[in-house]
């Protein structure tokens, strides 16, 4: 059976000089990172082409996905939410197109790259901490001190606090990082399930015919995770952000 | 507001068990060995670099491309149509109510119309009734004028044909009085007698 790791394999595509002692190649993982902006600019070139009032399949499909995202930042952060609309669409939009991609046979998913999704959390802490900062100051601090805590327990809340704060991006990472892994190795062990339990004989042919139905629905499946984890991703993201956007009604 | 610092990168800390190896020499390791200790490709830290910023110079590209291009086009199209379906519900309530007050306009010129006709129509037969009254009032008189006429012709004639036997009554008294008595009495005794007698 083939190695179901070989498929994250990191391949070097374009051999670049190394910066400050880091290699800076362009590799598969950077390579479908780029087709996948690609994808979502094309796919927004030509959905927003023609900005009918009567819109076409496509326009339609760009403007749920507008729409989506856009109830999401109105309703988790409220009217505020319309600055950081652009960002958390831009991540959605990445993202599910770095899974769909992903989807492909033979194609790469740079989401079950740890590397690509701990930039992405590391990349919406950041901005949740900058703008905590630019829009409260050092009253960015208040988030790890709820109110109406009693003072004896209030160390321990912000120890917790500050913990749970620090673990985002963890979670962020991992959650996409193992969806997208744990889907892809699944897919890819139930597929050479079938390989070899066709080899087996009638017997063999029944039991390979019952896994590849397997292989079928848990595609189907991943095909959900593709869009619900860059779904959950945009979601979290809001939420984090009305964390500092709204701070003063914490 | 979209970068990382530096030191927040993760790649950055772990980056210090430095891929001494260039990559194109980590990559043919790859395929025999494991870097990592986990054996999972992603673990290879070596790659992480090239990733991190690639993905963060991507990420910046598309958020310029997608915020101020496209996100822009697609939201002004969604409410452009908001505003074209606003404005033709308030076109559509206007042309509404204008019909319906044209139609409330027609209904009181009906109205007004059938009022007027139902009154040209009961003139007209007030004015033909009362002709006809008038006319056979005169038709009546004119019957009544000749009733008179014919009545009073009547009358001559019968005081004619009296006269007319009164004197024939004159003769015969006289003629039967000559004839018993042999002498003729004189008009005026037999008118007398006969004057007597009628009354």
């Amino acid at each position: 059976m083939a190695d179901p790791m070989h498929q994250f394999e990191i391949q070097q595509v374009l051999e670049l000089p190394a910066v400050a002692g880091f290699d800076l190649s362009i590799t598969n993982s950077a390579l479908w990172m780029i087709i996948a902006a690609a994808s979502v600019t094309l796919f927004f070139a030509a959905a927003s082409a023609k900005a009918a009032v009567v819109p076409g399949r496509l326009q339609s499909v760009g403007e749920m996905l507008y729409e989506l995202i856009h109830n999401l930042t109105d309703s988790i952060i409220g009217h505020e939410g319309k600055k950081y609309f652009p960002f958390v669409f831009t991540l959605f939009a990445f993202i599910l197109a770095m899974n769909l991609l992903g989807m492909v046979p033979y194609f790469f998913t740079s989401t079950s790259q740890l590397a690509v999704t701990a930039t992405l959390g590391v990349l919406v802490i950041a901005v949740v901490i900058a703008v905590g900062f630019a829009r409260n100051g050092l009253g960015f601090f208040k988030l790890f001190v709820p109110s109406g805590v009693p003072f004896f327990v209030l160390p321990l809340v912000v120890v917790i606090e500050v913990i749970s704060f620090l673990v985002r991006p963890v979670t962020l990472a991992l959650r996409l990082f193992g969806n997208m892994v744990g889907g892809h190795v699944v897919l890819k062990v139930f597929g050479g399930f079938v390989v070899s339990l066709g080899a087996l004989g009638a017997l063999g042919i029944v039991g390979a015919l019952v896994t590849l139905s397997g292989t079928v629905a848990i595609t189907a499946l991943e095909f959900m995770v593709a869009f619900l984890q860059a779904f959950v991703f945009a979601v979290l993201a809001c939420v984090y952000l009305n964390d500092v956007v709204n701070l003063h009604s914490h | 507001m979209a970068q990382t610092t530096p030191e927040l990168e993760p790649g950055g800390a772990i980056v210090e068990t430095p891929p001494t190896t260039t990559s194109y020499d980590l990559h043919e390791s790859t395929e025999a060995a494991e870097h990592g200790s986990s054996g999972l490709p992603q673990f290879e830290f070596g790659y992480w670099p090239g990733q991190i910023f690639w993905l963060l110079i991507v990420f910046v590209i598309l958020y310029v491309i997608l915020s101020k291009l496209f996100l822009p086009r697609v939201g002004g199209a969604i409410e452009a149509r908001a505003a074209k379906i606003e404005g033709d519900l308030a076109d559509a309530r206007s042309a509404r109510d204008e019909a319906e007050r044209q139609s409330a306009a027609a209904a009181a010129e009906l109205a007004q119309a059938r009022a007027r006709a139902q009154k040209t129509a009961a003139d007209a037969k007030a004015a033909a009734k009362a002709e006809a009254e008038t006319r056979n009032a005169a038709e009546e008189a004119k019957l009544h004028e000749r009733l008179a006429a014919a009545e009073a012709g009547i009358q001559a004639g019968r005081e004619k044909a009296m006269s007319n036997v009164r004197s024939l009554a004159a003769e015969t008294a006289e003629a039967i009085v000559e004839k018993l008595s042999g002498q003729a009495p004189t008009r005026a005794e037999v008118d007398a007698a006969i004057a007597r007698n009628a009354a």
